[in-house]
């Protein structure tokens, strides 16, 4: 009867039509495909993306000159100098992160004491040069002080899981 | 004047005809490349093209430019000569056999009687451009895509012979107009079926086209006869691809599809010019030949052989035999 | 000898070892804070709580005696409870600002809490806050990190000897300071940083510069003593970070000098690095090595053997020294001298020059007389094992200390015999009742310093220092009551080396007044500074200086030609300390520049003059150097002397003995470009706090 079953099967391409039925449904199907620079996919507030340095509401840089991020950094794409700063306190005097050596693995902001180092949602940080992906910490700080407020709103909303 | 009668007015009037059949051809292979990302994207749940015109229609011009504007790369060690003829050739065959088709009751440009021979000795020039290529190119890849071109193609035009002999002995003319109006009572796709089914398979592998599209085998062999050409000669060996796309999908409607004729020929249906049924069948067809691709994958290059040789040959034998037998049988051979 | 069973262990001890230690024998780690192996114990961290059966409660084991049948468990659950309890109790008050602290990565409190404590607090009230204190220029406080351990208060008492640091207020608000807010006024401070099981003393001059994991670490010799003190350097992308102790019992225990510890800022400031020739115009000008030797090779040219001298500084390694003696004798000069202050030692038997009882030694003796010797300045570890040897003596009869010479606080008490040579010359004679403290001593040391060396009247002071300890018994098989204090880390090696006059030769002395008198047309200072440079004129006037060595300092200044070589950071080299032990110095960094290893320079140089030097690899000049003197084979080992005749007799001046250091701070090149020494200077000991404060 299998056998019977069988070669009628493969006589009459029941496979090949019932694939061909697949393909011919899915024609109708809606479309995943966004239309990149004009639409957007959503993105979590845990999204890992181009690095930025926060400050306290008062202005205050909030990065201690720890060194946790350097230490843990896998690729080793930190390097931090400190030394005092007049007031006493401890800050850093060069902040810099290689983008290009960047896995962006997350784990600088998970080391992070403060909240100082983050991973921004931004992900359209392109350039023309190697040169503008070597980030110093001015433009660490100004990446801070552009996304700072869906920055907060990121890590607000992802307080609850922590 | 007899010079002007007899020479230049006919002349001109088969360069009118021939620019009336190869401009609208053309036009089609460029909305095919168009259609075929399309028809892949819905199946794939993307897109296709969309940014260039409305729904991305500009497209096809825009990679035509593209093609034009691009240098032509030949490599250092290719045979220059055989490099460039080969997707010359290609390209000029897949437009001389449009010469016999007929899109309507007299629309033909060359109505002789042995139309089917002739357009099955064109198909089977075809593979000359492939191998040239191949050989020309001095590449490993492009030899080997040559030479598995050359394979498959002699393979798969046995039972393609079969299937016209199949055809012929239910028409009784090698004419394809015959052949057309043979079909007034019943399509041939309907009492052949099988034979129908044998043909578009073996005209999948005539034209390269997947699952039988080994010579190109991207996967394995980066592009295949085609990998070292750029530019205009990869544009002509595109273009000859998809314009035989075509001329095997209207080959299916004149043999198996009634042509030009209505389904019925009842009122509203035999309104309709011979010619938008003749195009609407050829378009049915290459949108299975689209869907096709998007469904199946590759074969592998034996069962590609074992299809060809150990299921159609005989299988289309056994047809050629069993139809003449009923022809004969019942009496219905042809006049 | 108690018995006692730790962990199912059963161990024999000494009578009076401590449950701790007789842990630490087994190898069981205790945690603790309050408790140090060099200081008293006060057990009032309780860390180290463990159970002891038939004991109600957890006992300290650092002040609990072992004694017979004692049966304890370091492991127990009472044990952990107690220790994460009493973990619980240290950090209530404590800030967990480890992040913003230097301590950081190498904390007692740290890794205890990791390793023994509670992974949260139930502490909900205020925490406690204390204002920092100002301890001078080089302990930054952090004092609310404190947990009362009081190591530092008992370092200041027992080991530095200066009292200086106590504790104030009770319970909560108990507070560690200086009673009055003064600089620390120890040579020794810097060790209370390393004692300081938290970070609330921490390094001023590193603060916040670097993190213990990044920084790569060499085991090296300090130079600015004669101790010859065992460091770790500590450096980071080319740039020396910091300088730790490292342990040797002999030498430093565990503990190093300010002035090893902080001055290696000055590694980084003044340096030379690119030769520099006198040009015409009198002015210095940078030059590539080639100029600067072919440059050398012309004011070279023709210039007879005994019209070039060279003087070796005081911080030269072993390798330099000998190849410029080398050099030297191949340029036939016999004017060659590493005394730069004159000092009458050298040429008679070792036992002449080295300070022989050895550090380790001076814990045996029963009295001292410190002859123009002031080794709170000049050695300060050895004046800290000597505190150690008096305060360890009977309280009611204590370690008899004289002194001749300044009187000076040495941080213990010393009885001052009188100022100079006819002191001295009346304690040899047995004319002064202190020969008779000594010859009544069974072990008696005799220090002789270079305040009483470095004068005209050298030798004869020398001699009378030698028959004083001769006929007091001093001399004996298994004891050398002699000693000589050096304050120069190359001086020994250079020694040993024989890098001495010549046949014929001049000393230091003869080279200056050569030069005034223009005997003299090349005259090379290697790494010496401490000289009188108006011997050598105006530039253009005198003979050629050429001045090799690592500071833009005094010598460098004179110059006409100068070589830059490397610091003792930047070299592999061999240094000789005070009581004759060889140990090798390791390389932690590269010299700034241009400049070389010294050696090198003089190998290199040594072509172009026409005088090859035999030795391509520091191996090669190894293996000559212990062909000069096999004293340099015999790595970190004391080589027994034979004792023998030096000093010249002779007439002592009047003059009182005056010490080689006048100022702690800024004894060499690498110490006077360190601003924190300056620092040390301004805030120690001219009691100006700094502004910033």
């Amino acid at each position: 009867m299998s056998f019977i079953n069988r070669t009628a099967r493969s006589l009459l391409l029941s496979e090949l039509v019932s694939g061909m039925a697949l393909t011919f449904k899915t024609m109708f199907k809606p479309k995943v495909t966004l239309n990149y620079p004009y639409e957007k996919g959503p993105l979590s507030p845990r999204f890992r993306g181009e690095h930025a340095l926060r400050r306290y509401a008062n202005g205050e840089e909030r990065c201690i000159a720890c060194k946790l991020c350097e230490a843990i950094c896998p690729a080793q794409a930190i390097t931090i100098e400190a030394e005092a700063r007049d007031d006493g306190s401890r800050r850093t005097t060069r902040y810099d992160i290689d983008m290009t050596k960047c896995i962006y693995c997350g784990f600088c902001q998970e080391a992070c004491p403060v909240d100082a180092i983050v991973e921004g949602p931004n992900f359209e940080f392109a350039s023309e040069t190697r040169e503008e992906l070597y980030y110093n910490k001015d433009k660490l700080l100004a990446n801070g002080d552009r996304w700072e407020s869906q920055i907060a709103q990121n890590i607000a909303s992802d307080a609850p899981y922590r | 004047m007899t010079l002007w009668a007899d020479i230049v007015w006919p002349t001109v009037v088969i360069v009118a005809t021939i620019m009336l059949i190869v401009m609208p051809l053309l036009g089609a292979v460029a909305y095919l490349t168009y259609a075929e990302r399309k028809i892949m994207g819905a199946m794939q749940l993307r897109q296709g093209p969309m940014t260039v015109g409305p729904f991305g229609l500009l497209q096809p011009m825009a990679d035509g430019v593209k093609m034009m504007a691009k240098e032509v790369i030949i490599p250092s060690g290719a045979n220059r000569v055989v490099f460039l003829i080969a997707p010359m050739i290609t390209f000029f065959l897949s437009l001389v056999a449009w010469a016999v088709i007929p899109f309507d009751e007299g629309w033909v440009l060359a109505d002789i009687n042995v139309g089917i021979l002739y357009l099955f000795a064109i198909s089977s020039l075809g593979v000359y451009g492939i191998v040239m290529a191949g050989w020309a190119s001095n590449s490993r890849y492009a030899f080997l895509g040559g030479l598995r071109s050359a394979a498959q193609m002699v393979s798969y035009e046995v039972s393609i012979g079969f299937v016209i002999i199949t055809v012929l002995l239910c028409v009784g003319s090698l004419n394809l107009s015959d052949v057309v109006l043979a079909q007034q009572t019943v399509w041939f796709v309907v009492p052949l079926f099988p034979m129908f089914v044998v043909f578009f398979v073996s005209a999948l592998a005539e034209t390269n086209r997947a699952p039988f599209d080994l010579p190109e085998g991207e996967s394995e062999i980066v592009g295949g006869f085609m990998v070292e050409y750029s530019a205009m000669t990869y544009a002509l060996f595109f273009l000859g691809e998809y314009a035989n796309m075509i001329l095997m999908s209207g080959m299916i409607t004149i043999l198996f599809l009634g042509g030009w004729l209505p389904p019925v020929d009842v009122a509203p249906l035999n309104w309709i010019p011979g010619i938008v049924w003749f195009a609407a069948k050829v378009a049915g067809c290459l949108f299975i030949f689209i869907w096709v691709r998007a469904t199946f994958p590759r074969y592998r290059y034996d069962q590609l052989m074992r299809l060809g040789w150990k299921v159609f040959l005989p299988f289309s034998l056994f047809w050629v035999v069993l139809t003449a037998g009923v022809l004969v049988a019942f009496d219905w051979l042809p006049d | 000898m108690p018995k006692l069973t730790i962990d199912d262990m059963e161990i024999e001890v000494e009578a009076g070892t401590s449950v701790l230690q007789a842990c630490e024998r087994l190898g069981i780690e205790i945690p603790r804070f309050c408790y140090h192996d060099r200081l008293s114990v006060p057990a009032n961290c309780r860390m180290c709580l463990v159970e002891m059966e038939k004991s109600p409660k957890p006992i300290a084991s650092c002040a609990m005696p072992a004694s017979e049948g004692m049966v304890i468990h370091t492991d127990s659950e009472l044990t952990r409870n107690a220790r994460r309890g009493v973990m619980e109790f240290l950090l209530i008050n404590h800030p967990l600002d480890c992040p913003i602290c230097d301590q950081g990565g190498e904390c007692d409190l740290q890794d205890q809490a990791m390793a023994y404590g509670f992974d949260h607090s139930r502490f909900q009230e205020n925490k406690r806050a204390v204002t920092e204190k100002y301890l001078g220029p080089l302990i930054k406080t952090f004092m609310t990190r404190c947990i009362h351990c009081t190591r530092c208060v008992r370092f200041a008492d027992e080991i530095a000897g200066v009292p200086e640091m106590g504790a104030t207020g009770r319970g909560e608000h108990m507070e560690i300071g200086t009673y009055i807010e003064q600089a620390i006024t120890s040579e020794m401070s810097g060790n209370m940083i390393d004692i300081c099981p938290v970070g609330a003393l921490t390094s001023k001059p590193y603060q916040f510069h670097a993190r213990p994991w990044e920084l790569k670490r060499v085991e090296t010799i300090d130079v600015l003593d004669a101790v010859g003190s065992n460091v770790r350097v500590d450096a980071r992308g080319g740039e020396v970070m910091r300088v730790l102790p490292r342990l040797h019992e002999d030498v430093n225990e565990e503990w190093i000098s300010d002035k090893t510890r902080f001055a290696y800022d000055g590694l980084k400031r003044r340096r030379l690095d690119r030769p520099y020739v006198r040009g015409a115009d009198g002015k210095l000008k940078q030059a590539t090595w080639s100029e600067a030797f072919a440059a050398l090779a012309a004011r070279l040219n023709g210039v007879p053997g005994d019209r070039i001298a060279a003087i070796a500084g005081d911080l030269v390694d072993v390798e330099a020294v000998v190849a410029l003696k080398d050099l030297m004798a191949a340029l036939g000069s016999p004017h060659t001298d590493c005394r730069q202050d004159g000092a009458a030692i050298g040429g008679g038997p070792r036992a002449g020059y080295l300070f022989n009882t050895s550090i380790a030694g001076i814990e045996d003796a029963d009295a001292v007389l410190l002859v123009g010797a002031n080794p709170r300045h000049e050695a300060t570890l050895i004046n800290a094992r000597i505190r150690k040897t008096w305060l360890a003596s009977d309280a009611r009869a204590p370690l008899p200390v004289a002194q001749i010479g300044e009187a000076v606080d040495l941080t213990f008490r010393t009885q001052h015999l009188g100022t100079g040579p006819e002191t001295l010359q009346a304690v040899a004679d047995g004319a002064h009742p202190f020969f008779q403290v000594l010859k009544d001593a069974e072990r008696p040391m005799i220090v002789v310093g270079m305040g009483a060396l470095a004068r005209p009247d050298g030798a004869a002071v020398l001699a009378t220092a030698r028959r004083l300890a001769e006929s007091v018994g001093a001399i004996g098989d298994d004891w050398c009551g002699f000693n000589v204090l050096h304050a120069a880390a190359g001086r020994v090696g250079a020694l040993d080396a024989g890098f001495l006059p010549g046949p014929g030769g001049r000393d230091v002395a003869g080279i200056l007044n050569g030069a005034r008198e223009g005997a003299l047309d090349l005259v090379w200072l290697f790494g010496a500074d401490e000289l009188d440079m108006s011997a050598f004129g105006a530039p253009g006037e005198g003979p050629v200086v050429v001045y090799q060595g690592h500071h833009g300092d005094r010598g460098a200044a004179r110059a006409d030609i100068i070589l830059p070589g490397a610091a003792y950071t930047e070299k592999a080299a061999t240094y000789v300390s005070l009581e004759g032990r060889v140990q090798q110095a390791r390389q932690a960094v590269f010299p700034p520049g241009e400049a070389r290893e010294d050696w090198k320079i003089l190998r290199a140089l040594s072509e172009p003059l026409g005088h090859r030097l035999p030795y391509d690899t520091l191996a090669q000049l190894r293996a000559r150097m212990v062909d000069l003197n096999p004293v340099f084979g015999r790595i970190n080992t004391l080589v027994p002397v034979d004792w023998g005749a030096f000093g010249a007799d002779g007439a002592m001046d009047a003059a009182p003995f005056v010490g080689p250091v006048a100022n702690y701070y800024m004894t060499d090149p690498i110490s006077r470009a360190s601003e924190t020494m300056a620092r040390c200077v301004d805030e120690i000991l001219g009691g100006q706090r700094a502004a910033a404060e």
